[in-house]
């Protein structure tokens, strides 16, 4: 299992997963993940993502295609003959066996007689090595999703397959684990595939996402690059809020597109166009909510400019006016919800540096922002899609 | 405990102080568990505690039925007891232990299957495995007189493949009977007694999370592997409550020896019941039960001590 000839990259080629005659979780795919790569799968529950994840492990057999480690085509082998390891969701540690044994299973199916010297080093590494004679049922839950790694570590996989391992974890807790499991990837040098419904856990932990719905993969890159130039609305929605705004293309020249929305003129650069825009044609202008600037209506006059720099608005921004529909105060920020004749509850998040008093519901505003911060997606994709499931499973994670 | 609210309407005036409310009702509720085990214990006095103490009481009594029986602290009953009837009490651990092994050997891959592999049947398996409760213990036990019948379609097919060659140099055939033989008795208490020990292995396998399965394949155990190791030693509080619910009424029992054995396969319980019914030797009957009790009880402990799992039965 330790055989170094070829790398630890794995490639799905043309994998899919049909259930029945009908339901396909997993759509014909093509994903490499490189050596060492800290990658995850990102998505609502049914996206597919745990089926994909059971297909490298050889839990499920595709129905089409082929998962390839390195060089090796291993889509016909057993998972007991893959050199992948995985960390199941509830763990699934062995209840009849010590956290010692648990930890050695794996060296022990494999006819590997003397396990002392690893076990221990292994218990060490997650931190546990005073609870090697416990059951499971007497670690906590933290300590438990420790030792499943360690379990699956210890293996020394070319993969190690992680199905949700915080999902049952609270919200502290996990963000201890997600550094620790952070530490581990760094000092084992193994390539993690992580698979989670968190998108803040995704970007925080991995270098590069995935990110899938309806059983296909919407968008692939870095955390940052997911966030800043989403390709689809999906992501858009899904990964973090963006506020997307129905527009119609007024003129594109010298790498700048010009919209009109609601007879506002907005403008951002092409280069953050994920579609090819043509004067005349539709587009989702998107813009996030911690990028717009918040400014009581009558400041934007260029008489009033001694307050502060916020409260000025250059030429050159984007800027529509509306009302404050609703603010919500989270102590770091706060956040707006802004009716505006663009359309109804755009969000604003204004960090709490110095708080105007008259943004209170029912204030006018003017919103603005750099042109360079707006992206543009293809106007042919629902408005919303990724709105619910975000919200469904940021409640789930909470 | 403390919830005064959910407390039955106690006949408190609104004008009493609080305290007081709060108070009464969490001793009314104290005592509830106790109310509710009244029944249970008061079964167990007068149908068990009081019949034992009776029973031990009898053994050591002697007289007889025309005379009437006197305590007289007689013991030596058991010892004669024990030491007339050993050849019963050896074929009834023998027999019962026998039709234990194979209720297992039977009854696991079917629990196994049921839990693991029958999906949608799963149900119906279930009802299929307590189905023969609907009929007659008894008439379900003469059954096996005619299935097993001297030159009958079983019976010949067993000599044909020569298996009755087999169990003949077991000494649990005669010939090419089947009937009135070992076999017969065995088969009798393994078919009667197997529902008895499909019901908990399935019970316990069906409690094991199939993840488990799956981590241990991910961890390089083969499937034989993943059951040496994960299955099997998880099912064990099924295999303990399922061979001890085999085989302590098998031990005791005495109507599939009476029925489908001889005088040279009689058990104890056929001795007890004579004794009882028959002879109307009270003493020596209740001696017998006792030593019965006593012989399973201590191949129980042992049984219980060696699988290692008292804190899972």
């Amino acid at each position: 299992m330790n055989d170094t000839t070829a790398g630890g990259d794995v490639r799905l080629v043309g994998i899919s997963k049909t259930y029945g005659d009908s339901f396909t979780a997993v759509h014909p795919l093509d994903l490499t993940v490189p050596q060492g790569a800290f990658f995850a799968l990102l998505g609502a529950s049914g996206c597919g993502k745990t089926t994909t994840l059971r297909l490298i492990a050889g839990l499920e057999d595709p129905t089409t295609g082929s998962v390839f480690l390195g060089d090796r085509d291993v889509t016909g082998l057993p998972p007991y003959k893959r050199p992948v390891n995985t960390v199941f969701q509830s763990y699934a540690l062995f209840p009849h066996l010590s956290i010692y044994e648990n930890v050695a299973f794996g060296l022990r199916r494999r006819g590997i007689r003397s396990v002392k010297k690893q076990v221990g080093e292994m218990l060490d590494l997650v931190q546990l090595g005073d609870f090697a004679s416990r059951r499971p049922h007497q670690l906590s839950g933290g300590q438990q999703q420790r030792v499943a790694v360690a379990r699956a570590l210890i293996n020394h996989p070319r993969v190690l397959l992680l199905d949700e391992p915080l999902g049952a974890l609270d919200l502290k807790l996990r963000r201890q684990m997600q550094l620790e499991l952070q530490r581990i990837q760094t000092e084992v040098g193994i390539t993690f595939v992580h698979v989670t419904h968190d998108q803040e856990e995704a970007m925080t932990m991995a270098d590069t996402v995935a990110v899938m719905n309806g059983g296909r993969v919407e968008q692939l890159g870095a955390p940052a690059e997911l966030y800043e130039n989403p390709a689809t609305t999906f992501v858009a929605n899904f990964l973090g809020t963006s506020n997307l705004i129905a527009a119609e293309v007024t003129s594109v020249s010298g790498g700048e597109i010009a919209v009109t929305a609601a007879n506002t003129r907005l403008r951002l650069p092409a280069a953050r166009c994920a579609t090819v825009p043509t004067a005349g044609g539709k587009l989702l202008v998107g813009i996030r909510p911690e990028k717009i600037s918040l400014s009581y209506a009558g400041d934007t006059d260029d008489t009033d400019t001694d307050t502060d720099a916020t409260a000025t608005v250059s030429d050159g921004r984007n800027r529509i006016t509306g009302t404050i529909a609703a603010s919500s105060f989270l102590g770091v920020s706060t956040q707006y919800l802004i009716d505006t004749p663009v359309g109804p509850a755009l969000e604003v998040y204004v960090q709490n540096i110095e708080r105007d008093p008259r943004l209170t519901p029912g204030a006018p505003v003017t919103v603005h922002w750099s042109p360079d911060h707006t992206f543009g997606l293809d106007a042919a994709q629902d408005i919303g899609a990724g709105v619910a499931t975000a919200a469904g499973s940021a409640g789930a994670a909470s | 405990m403390t919830a005064p609210a959910e407390a039955p309407p106690a006949p408190v005036p609104p004008s009493e102080p609080a305290p007081m409310a709060v108070r009464r009702p969490p001793l009314r509720r104290a005592l509830i568990p106790y109310w509710l085990l009244l029944p249970g214990v008061l079964l167990l006095l007068v149908f068990f505690a009081l019949p034992l103490v009776y029973q031990a009481s009898t053994s050591v009594q002697t007289g007889s039925l025309e005379e009437g029986f006197t305590v007289t602290w007689h013991f030596r009953t058991y010892a004669d007891a024990l030491g007339e009837y050993g050849p019963q009490f050896l074929r009834s651990v023998l027999y019962a232990g026998t039709a234990t092994a194979l209720c297992l050997l039977l009854g696991y891959p079917l629990a196994y299957l049921i839990a693991f592999k029958a999906g949608r049947w799963r149900h119906l398996l279930l009802v299929l495995v307590i189905a023969p409760f609907f009929t007659s213990f008894l008439i379900r036990t003469l059954a096996w007189k005619t299935i097993l019948a001297d030159s009958g379609p079983v019976v010949e097919t067993l000599g044909a493949i020569g298996f009755l060659d087999v169990t003949g140099w077991l000494g649990m055939t005669d010939g090419n009977r089947v009937l009135a033989t070992p076999l017969a008795v065995v088969t009798g208490l393994t078919y009667n007694f197997l529902p008895f020990m499909i019901l908990p292995l399935y019970t316990s396998l069906e409690r094991i999370d199939p993840r488990l399965h799956e981590a241990a394949g991910d961890l390089y155990a083969r499937p034989a592997v993943v059951f040496r190791r994960v299955t099997f030693p998880l099912s064990m509080p099924g295999v303990v409550s399922g061979t001890l619910l085999t085989f302590i009424p098998a031990s005791g029992d005495y109507v599939n020896a009476e029925l489908l054995g001889s005088t040279d396969t009689k058990m104890v319980g056929n001795v007890i019941q004579s004794q009882f019914l028959r002879v109307l030797d009270y003493p020596t009957a209740a001696a017998l039960s006792f030593l019965l009790m006593a012989i399973v009880l201590i191949i129980v402990t042992v049984y219980i001590r060696r699988a290692g799992t008292e804190d899972l039965v």
